[in-house]
């Protein structure tokens, strides 16, 4: 796959703009994201939740607050949930990052995913993904066997629809399951 | 099918990352945009210099007012809209964060880098961001009967309070976002919207081209609560870009700017003057409204929306005001008008109660009406006692003790609070097709929106139910301006709106089909006239006889046809003139907090809730709806304040970290429960909608459980901390 | 944004070589890349500190427990000798942001972390931090989180992080290296008053580096709770916050360590305190006069006043959950 190009100032449009300074250069990184190997030249800007989205249009994992305030972007970064707008995708060389699509489709769902269609742990489903993410990780975190415990680790995943419940159960019940 | 707890025929796409929202749209040579807001909230652009920008790596344009092409004030018959004036139209500064100009460039992060250089000077002005709020025009008179001044004056036992409910801001986590595509003719536009056909009908004025030039589509809204029912000014800025470059252009405001520039729920003041007998009989009640407007266009909260109809009493006066400060544009958000409104009534209410030493569900039992008092009209199905009683008995109400700190457990202080809601039901105009197809599938197609609602999946509900059709058979076409018109996804209206366009619509379909099967040389049933045919669990048959009855799709296949469709029409009922019943919905909040002094933490624990809101199609999802809203109430109550700076006018806890909403821990055990009764006054499946209702008064039943714990009256919400640490 | 430059350091001398003026180390990022979203931060030079091998928790050479840099605060709290020593530092870190911040926030990149305040992250409006001599748009303004305790007419910005709470009142140690060498830091000296320069918040030079920190070996029969009051249940950042390590033998108190978040400009101790407790029986009258000594006098604003109260019960209740049954 090849990496988002860093384009220098487009001539398209007639202004009495001044000539435009030379692209900055990329930094090159290769890894590994839902199970294929990535090799991409990045805008060292670049978040990682802006290198899935806009560059590898893996547009499941959204942008919710870009701050680290909202959960909306959680994907897994070797294996562990992180907030991907808090970092440069080039800081994340060698790494092994899954989002929402290497999940499961939905034709093959996650246990998780069908979890949250069985118990309705959505309305919008904007932040899903995250929450969804964030659930799965918490499978193998330590995590007590209460709602309220499960409802305190999901706590960085803000649901403005407020399906706290649904969701909880949702968690729970694949937990219960195994 | 109906009434049946279906999961959401688009979950699948929900949980997989599979379903397009509207930053999620990707085409061609698409370039990022990125808007500049004023870091003054009045004055005048003294200079605008993009030379930085412009020089920044990546950078194809900034925009400001001499390059973003002509753009047009929309008609008032447009449509909705709350910021009528062009963005960029003059060099006058309004409310912090108004866009001053826009950038586009290849990438988003050139976008943002060159946004950060745009050096825009102002010339100040003080802006007027006073909380205090005080009518700046003669109030509006929005209903009265009887004397109420002297029936006040006259009465045994009295309240006068005052009641603020802050700025909120909707902030659903999609962030707002366009992606406009200009072909040289036509534009084609993504918007993160509640309302398609509104969109397309306003923005086209705005950009001076026929309607039929400008298609817009929404298929996953990130939810909207309301700001995102109307168009703003990024969709407008978004699209005369794509058109002056003549490129797709995609636009996502940021987090902060979701507190400035598209919209919340006004900051309101009211007054509640409310007498009673000693026996708790309702003598008076004026409700006297004002609410922050925009500088430049009307807002009118409308929070006496429920006041004249909800209890009984002779003598009431509701009036409305506004008042202007440098803000951006209020909007209508969840249960606009009737949210804060009943926070103030109920809030009252629950403070006659205590003067008059009497329960507070028995006295709202005791002002029961036995009609709508302000319309003289009956109600249409009014259950609103039945949601107070069952409500008591789910949450044990009798075994309150009245008495301030008087319950505990576990060494918390327990407070328990209640109060009623209501919500209007109403039908929006709507236009529906149905199509049956040959390989058993049908399709419904319509110009409305499902953001969260769940409408995808009620409308496979409808058409399934219709024609035995299994749902995960029915495809669902939403969100386009190029199907037949829908109703906005606003005021818990969408449901009800669609019944009878899309059961006119399916009926026709299956009359077609049923013509067919008498119909032709290979049909089953030739020579059978097509009255004696009928159209059930899938298949045509005899009326007589469910024998032999043969599949509609064998019946279309038989004739060669592909589909047979109909169409369907009907007219809203919203905002009819003399109608003949009161039309609302009901409900009941019974709410326990937690109170530890010690550490001055306050939180809610349980929340019994009963709606009275027609028939219910989906209860998974009614019940989920419903839950949300109590959670937004809890952030309501607790949390919720956009903090305007007082020099800067800036609202300056734009994050959602300083803008504090609920979250998982902060949700409480919710049991909620719907009566069901269907109101068949409003259409033929006796459906409302359960979108707002939920919310109202959750606030004032959270202030009511607060004051029972702590002693502390709260008039002015949020609830925080500070209010209580010192005690009443 | 404004372009940077990135590099990959394979050695922390590599990342010392690099560390001219202008460069900042990423680790985590939930700061650093959170401010320059926010043309906050600025370097021109950012210099990933990932791959260095920092991230151990161990036994400290010198006795006690060591904690890389790298170390993830999720990793820290779970880490079986700070469940089972340390509990005050596992229950801070665990208060503290979400579960995926956690994951990413490391124990250097949190002892560095910068302050909440709006004004602070707003390039809009004046900030002595941010811009010296630009003014302090707080006072005055909206300063509910705010400190109110270790303030100045220049700032008034509150500290935000849990775990330096704990860590002051485990009292650690904080190894720093930079291009003159090594070093080593007591967390009492680690950060400094605003004064009439907010922008300088710790004693780490332009340059230098958090390699670990240290915690002495736990006071025997030391007992500890971090408590953490704010307005939600969760994901928030404190409005008071308490951390107290306290041995108590027969009803007296014999070692006290109290340390407070939320409340002031850096984490807050107050060694007085601490000494009015220490050979006292435990009462509640001794700790509102333990909670008076860091309290009173202070000079809050009227949007923040409220945690003069606040900061008291906090720190009276912890002191309460210490040495209840003790």
């Amino acid at each position: 796959m090849s990496g988002q190009a860093l384009v220098s100032a487009s001539a398209a449009v007639a202004t009495e703009a001044p000539p435009a300074r030379p692209a900055p250069p990329g930094i090159d990184i290769v890894f590994t994201v839902n199970g294929k190997r990535v090799e991409a030249t990045l805008d060292p800007r670049a978040t990682l939740l802006d290198t899935l989205r806009e560059t590898l249009d893996l547009t499941g994992t959204k942008k919710g607050c870009d701050h680290g305030q909202c959960g909306a972007c959680t994907v897994h970064v070797n294996g562990r949930r992180v907030n991907a707008c808090l970092s440069f995708a080039v800081m994340h060389d060698g790494d092994t990052i899954t989002t929402i699509e290497g999940l499961g489709t939905p034709e093959h769902l996650h246990p998780m995913q069908a979890a949250f269609v069985a118990q309705d742990g959505y309305q919008c489903g904007y932040c899903t993904p995250g929450q969804i993410m964030s659930a799965a990780a918490l499978l193998s975190e330590p995590c007590g066997p209460a709602n309220a415990d499960v409802a305190e680790l999901m706590s960085g995943n803000i649901c403005r629809c407020g399906a706290y419940q649904n969701i909880v159960a949702a968690v729970q019940s694949v937990r219960q399951r195994g | 099918m109906l009434g049946q707890a279906l999961p959401r025929i688009d979950g699948p796409y929900k949980v997989s990352g599979a379903a397009k929202y509207t930053s999620d749209r990707r085409v061609e040579n698409m370039a990022y945009a990125v808007a500049v807001g004023s870091t003054v909230a009045a004055g005048r652009i003294a200079r605008l210099d993009v030379s930085k920008a412009l020089e920044v790596a990546g950078v194809i344009e900034v925009f400001g007012r001499g390059n973003i092409g002509k753009l047009y004030k929309p008609s008032p018959e447009a449509g909705m809209f709350d910021e009528a004036r062009p963005p960029f139209a003059d060099d006058a500064i309004r409310y912090y964060g108004q866009y001053v100009a826009l950038v586009v460039a290849e990438t988003f992060e050139a976008a943002t880098a060159a946004a950060g250089l745009v050096e825009v000077s102002y010339r100040e002005a003080e802006p007027n961001v006073a909380l205090d709020l005080a009518p700046d025009d003669e109030p509006n008179e929005v209903s009265q009967r009887g004397d109420p001044a002297a029936a006040f004056d006259a009465a045994p036992v009295k309240i006068d309070q005052n009641y603020v409910t802050p700025a909120e801001t909707h902030n659903p986590i999609e962030l707002h976002a366009t992606v406009a595509i200009y072909d040289g003719e036509r534009f084609t536009i993504y918007e993160t919207t509640q309302a398609v056909t509104n969109t397309r009908n306003v923005l086209s004025e705005i950009l001076g081209v026929p309607r039929e030039k400008v298609r817009i589509i929404m298929k996953f809204l990130g939810s909207g609560f309301g700001g995102k029912l109307w168009p703003w000014t990024h969709g407008t800025l978004a699209a005369a870009a794509a058109r002056s470059l003549g490129r797709p252009v995609k636009l996502v405001v940021t987090r902060k700017q979701m507190f400035e520039a598209v919209g919340h729920r006004a900051r309101t003041q009211q007054r509640v003057r409310m007498s009673a007998e000693r026996d708790g009989t309702l003598t008076s009640l004026q409700h006297d409204a004002v609410n922050a407007a925009g500088m430049l266009d009307e807002y009118d909260e409308n929070c006496g929306e429920a006041t004249p109809y909800f209890y009984g009493t002779d003598n009431l006066r509701v009036t409305a005001a506004q008042t202007r400060r440098n803000i951006g544009s209020p909007t209508a958000m969840r249960g606009p008008g009737a949210v804060p409104g009943l926070f103030a009534t109920e809030s009252a209410y629950d403070e006659l109660a205590l003067a008059l030493g009497m329960d507070p569900v028995a006295l709202r039992l005791h002002n029961e009406p036995a009609q709508d008092q302000d319309l003289a009209i009956p109600f249409s199905s009014r259950h609103y006692t039945e949601c107070l009683t069952l409500g008591a008995e789910r949450f044990g109400w009798s075994q309150r003790t009245p008495e301030v700190g008087s319950m505990r457990r576990d060494g918390t202080i327990l407070g328990w609070g209640m109060a009623g809601c209501s919500w209007i039901a109403a039908r929006f105009g709507a236009e529906a097709r149905v199509e049956l197809h040959a390989d058993g599938s049908a399709r419904v197609l319509t110009g409305t929106q499902d953001i969260g609602t769940g409408t995808y999946t009620i409308l496979a509900q409808y058409v399934a139910d219709a024609t035995g059709i299994p749902v995960e058979r029915v495809v669902v076409e939403i969100g386009d301006t190029d199907l037949p018109p829908g109703p906005i996804s606003g005021g818990s209206m969408v449901t009800a709106s669609m019944v009878p366009a899309v059961l006119e619509a399916v009926r026709k379909a299956m009359k077609s089909a049923v013509g067919l099967a008498a119909k032709g040389d290979a049909a089953p049933f030739k020579g059978v006239p097509a009255d004696q045919l009928v159209f059930a669990d899938g298949r045509i048959g005899r009326k007589d006889s469910t024998a032999g009855a043969v599949p509609f799709a064998d019946i279309l296949q038989a004739a060669s046809v592909a589909f047979v469709s109909g169409s369907g029409k009907a007219e809203g009922s919203f905002g009819q003139e003399h109608p003949k019943y009161s039309l609302h919905s009901y409900g009941a909040q019974f709410i326990e907090v937690g109170w530890q002094p010690e550490i001055a933490r306050l939180r809610v624990h349980r929340i019994v809730t009963v709606v009275d809101a027609g028939r219910i199609i989906n209860p998974r999802m009614a019940r989920n709806q419903i839950e949300g809203a109590l959670v937004m109430g809890v952030g309501m109550a607790l949390f919720e304040e956009a903090h305007y700076d007082p020099r800067s006018g800036a609202p300056i806890n734009s994050n959602l970290a300083d803008y504090v909403m609920a979250t998982h821990a902060d949700a409480p055990h919710m049991d909620v429960t719907f009566l069901d009764y269907p109101d068949t006054k409003l259409n033929e499946l006796g459906v409302r909608g359960v979108g707002e209702i939920g919310l109202a008064g959750v606030a004032p039943a959270i202030t009511a459980a607060v004051y029972h714990a702590t002693g502390a009256r709260v008039r002015v919400l949020p609830v925080t901390i500070e209010k209580l640490l010192l005690g009443p | 944004m404004n372009f940077f430059s990135f590099s990959r350091a394979a050695s922390v001398a590599d990342a010392l070589r690099d560390a001219g003026a202008g460069a900042k180390f990423v680790a985590g990022g939930t700061t650093l890349v959170d401010l320059m979203k926010l043309d906050v931060e600025t370097p021109a030079v950012v210099i990933d500190i990932n791959r260095l091998p920092l991230a151990e928790v161990g036994p400290a050479p010198e006795g006690g427990l060591r904690i890389g840099a790298l170390a993830r605060n999720s990793d820290v709290a779970h880490h079986p000798a700070v469940v089972r020593d340390y509990p005050v530092l596992a229950e801070a870190l665990l208060s503290g942001a979400s579960a995926q911040l956690r994951n990413m926030a490391t124990t250097g990149g949190n002892l560095v972390q910068r302050t909440r305040c709006v004004y602070f992250r707003d390039t809009a409006s004046a900030c002595n931090k941010r811009v010296p001599g630009s003014g302090c748009a707080a006072i005055g303004g909206y300063n509910r989180n705010l400190a109110i305790v270790g303030t100045s007419e220049h700032c008034i910005a509150s500290h935000p992080s849990d775990q330096n709470v704990a860590l002051t009142a485990l009292e650690a140690t904080v190894q720093i290296t930079g291009a003159r060498g090594d070093r080593s830091v007591p967390i009492g000296e680690f950060y400094l008053l605003p004064g009439d320069t907010p922008e300088r918040e710790t004693v780490l030079e332009p340059g230098e580096m958090i390699t670990s920190v240290t915690l002495p070996p736990p006071a025997p029969g030391a007992r500890s709770t971090y408590l953490k009051l704010r307005d939600r249940a969760s994901y928030e950042f404190a409005l008071a916050s308490a951390a107290v390590v306290a041995t108590v033998t027969n009803g007296t108190l014999e070692r006290v360590r109290i340390a407070m978040g939320g409340i002031g400009t850096k984490p807050w101790r107050n060694r007085d305190a601490e000494l009015a407790l220490e050979g006292k029986r435990v009462s509640a009258e001794r700790f509102a006069a333990a909670a008076q000594i860091i309290l009173s006098g202070v000079k809050p604003q009227p949007g923040n006043a409220f945690k003069v109260e606040l900061g008291k019960r906090c720190l009276v209740h912890a002191l309460k959950l210490v040495t209840a049954e003790a």
